[in-house]
């Protein structure tokens, strides 16, 4: 299978009354066809803004794109023009977004949301869009779609409200759905719902997904591949199952430490990285963990680390001590 | 929606006869009454038994709460009496002054949507250019600008300019529409260029608001038309505080402009209430009070059907 977007060296600034805001600071990551790639990162490291990024909706004008090359299918997004741009979301990249409840629109019903994509995409008849959006809710388990398309929705639960933001994500079957944080707002047994409603659309359909997330625990069971954010910064990448097996950043480590379970009712007792992450307008010169750090040493203040490949290509993290943090490092939540 | 609605509608009785009881109370507290102010012409000349006997004739001698009670009896008749100044029927008194104060806000509100809607939208989409700026220097310029001085402006530019003045006695509508619009277009432009400055004001600042929601952000997601974003996403939500706006600015202009009325040589009810209120005349002050909160309660209720009709959770509560 091949590359399906490649993220090379993407750089998003903020410019706001407190200076730059380097909220992506050029990151590189890929997702393959049909792969499901995890970001995942505290909050306000970069993550919602390297999805809206790609779909090129980075709030303007304090947001911008400052370099980098965002390749999908080949072609380069960020080089489109609006029209072109726009006939790239919804139709072949589709997003779902973290407020179920604020990401409608409240005066419009379920059914015209769900089918003017179609019908501005696909140039569906009403009457088509219309038997499509049927099917689309029944492929996300809204039962009694007909009636429930006239709804409003006011009228739907929370984890119903992101069954149809799913809906209208997969609705034009695009090749891509950036999902942001699709369950953070939703109960804990909602939450478990909606992602194997996600993992399993995703095989049957052959869609890729970037799923964000800041939670470690829902990468374990749905991602193949993860990579973890810190400060605007991919610091460590590798598969789900290596990530788990050998952490090999620090900052890793303790999320891991931190990882609220989906599959454990009772909780193990949690341990949050002590610390705050750092102001994305003075990021430092050397490594932006080290205030956190246990590993750290002088050459962390002063020399950033780049990523660097572990145990063949695929593991790679930006550490000085890979080799302390392996040998230190004892998370204690195993794969699941 | 019905139950919401036909609640509203029932509140608006209990309102209206609040509004009864405190005019009623409010205006026998100011000091003097009609029945010495008509006499004061005579210095002092009347005796004390002659202004009691009048005091009778209009029952101003009898227990507060029963004069009301003979009142809200008339009221629930839609008989509001005859004015204690004039002895005319207060319905002759107020009918063609009800029309022409009514069709001015009816002219005004025009011309304030109107303006109002596309220059508040078009802010909005380009926030922070010179086609923003040049909106909100008008709409400034719009609420600095008293009504009556910008009317005066009219009337002396279409004279000494066009050599023009427009008719300055009152002809209704249903006698001759021409003549009747070339007299009151220009109180509705002027009194409509400030109602017009707020309504934009409000209508650009729910737009940006609205532009920031995130259904605005989901629906560009989803490749939409820039239009068909602000057609379909935007403008419905944004005119929710917009009608807000305009409904109460409505209902003020009926019995607002007593000063503009005054430039243009017009009887509304602006002028009518001030001269009820210098000559205490009960019965008109009353009446003006009600009719004047009943278009007030009506415009309200007005808008909450406009409310359940654009905003679903209304509808469906
Ligand atoms: N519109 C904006 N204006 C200024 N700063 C922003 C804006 N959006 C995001 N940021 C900043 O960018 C950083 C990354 O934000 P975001 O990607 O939303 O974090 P998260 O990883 O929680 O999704 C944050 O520090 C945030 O303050
Ligand atoms: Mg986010």
């Amino acid at each position: 299978m091949g590359t399906l977007l490649s993220v090379e060296g993407l750089v998003t600034q903020f410019i706001t009354s407190s200076g730059v805001v380097r909220a992506v600071d050029g990151v590189t990551w890929d997702v393959e066809e049909g792969e499901t790639v995890a970001l995942v990162g505290e909050s306000g490291c970069g993550k919602s803004v390297s999805a809206l990024s790609i779909m090129r909706l980075v709030a303007e004008p304090a947001g911008r794109i400052v370099a980098g090359r965002i390749l999908f299918k080949g072609r380069d997004l960020l080089q489109l023009s609006e029209e072109g741009m726009r006939r790239v979301r919804g139709r072949e990249i589709g997003m779902v977004f973290q407020e179920p409840m604020t990401s409608l629109n409240p005066v419009l019903t379920i059914g015209r949301q769900l089918t003017e994509g179609l019908e501005i995409h696909l140039g569906m008849s009403p009457t088509d869009a219309r038997a499509r959006a049927v099917e689309l809710l029944g492929l996300v388990g809204i039962p009694d779609a007909a009636r429930r398309l006239r709804q409003y929705p006011h009228q739907f639960s929370g984890g119903m409200r992101q069954r149809m933001v799913i809906a209208m994500a997969l609705a034009c079957e695009p090749s891509l759905v950036l999902a942001d944080e699709p369950t953070t707002a939703l109960d804990v047994t909602i939450q478990a719902q909606i992602l194997e409603l996600m993992k399993s659309l995703s095989r049957r359909l052959g869609v890729a997904m970037l799923i964000i997330t800041h939670n470690l625990g829902v990468v374990a069971r749905y991602a193949d591949r993860v990579n973890v954010m810190y400060a605007g910064r991919i610091i460590e990448r590798a598969s789900a199952r290596e990530l788990y097996a050998h952490p090999r950043h620090p900052y890793t480590l303790g999320l891991l430490r931190s990882v609220p379970r989906l599959d454990e009712p009772i909780r193990a007792r949690l341990d949050p990285i002590e610390g705050q992450p750092p102001d994305l307008t003075r990021l430092p010169r050397g490594c932006a963990f080290v205030p956190r750090c246990a590993f750290r040493t002088d050459r962390c203040i002063v020399e950033r680390p780049d990523l660097r490949p572990l145990n063949g290509a695929e593991h790679v993290a930006a550490c000085w001590e890979v080799e302390r943090v392996a040998v230190g490092g004892c998370p204690k939540v195993a794969m699941a | 929606m019905w139950r919401y609605l036909f609640k509203r509608f029932l509140l608006m009785f209990p309102t209206l006869l609040g509004v009864a009881v405190v005019v009623f109370l409010l205006i026998r507290i100011i000091p003097g009454d009609v029945v010495e102010l008509r006499m004061a012409g005579d210095r002092g000349a009347v005796s004390e038994e002659i202004l009691q006997q009048e005091r009778t004739r209009f029952g101003l001698d009898r227990p507060v709460w029963e004069q009301f009670l003979t009142w809200m009896a008339g009221v629930v008749r839609l008989d509001f009496g005859t004015s204690m100044w004039t002895g005319a029927p207060i319905w002759e008194e107020i009918r063609l002054r009800f029309a022409l104060s009514l069709q001015v806000a009816v002219m005004a509100t025009t011309v304030a949507v109107l303006l109002a809607i596309p220059l508040g939208v078009i802010a909005a989409l380009k926030q922070d250019t010179w086609v923003d700026y040049a909106v909100r220097i008008f709409s400034i310029a719009g609420l600095a600008t008293p009504s009556f001085w910008l009317g005066i402006v009219f009337i002396l530019v279409l004279l000494v300019v066009f050599k023009w003045l427009p008719p300055m006695v009152y002809t209704p509508f249903w006698v001759d529409p021409w003549q009747n619009l070339q007299q009151l277009i220009w109180p509705a432009l002027a009194v409509g260029y400030r109602y017009s400055a707020v309504a934009t004001r409000m209508t650009r600042s729910a737009m940006l608001e609205v532009l920031r929601e995130d259904y605005i952000r989901t629906a560009r997601a989803k490749g939409l038309w820039q239009k068909l974003i602000l057609w379909r996403h935007a403008i419905k939500n944004a005119m929710l505080p917009v009608m807000a706006v305009v409904a109460v600015e409505f209902a003020f202009l009926i019995g607002g402009l007593v000063v503009t009325e005054q430039v243009f040589n017009l009887n509304g009810l602006g002028l009518l209430f001030v001269q009820a209120v210098a000559h205490r005349d009960y019965t008109l002050i009353q009446a003006l009070v009600m009719l004047v909160s009943g278009v007030f309660i009506v415009v309200n209720f007005a808008l909450d059907i406009m409310y359940a009709w654009l905003d679903p959770r209304i509808r469906y509560r």
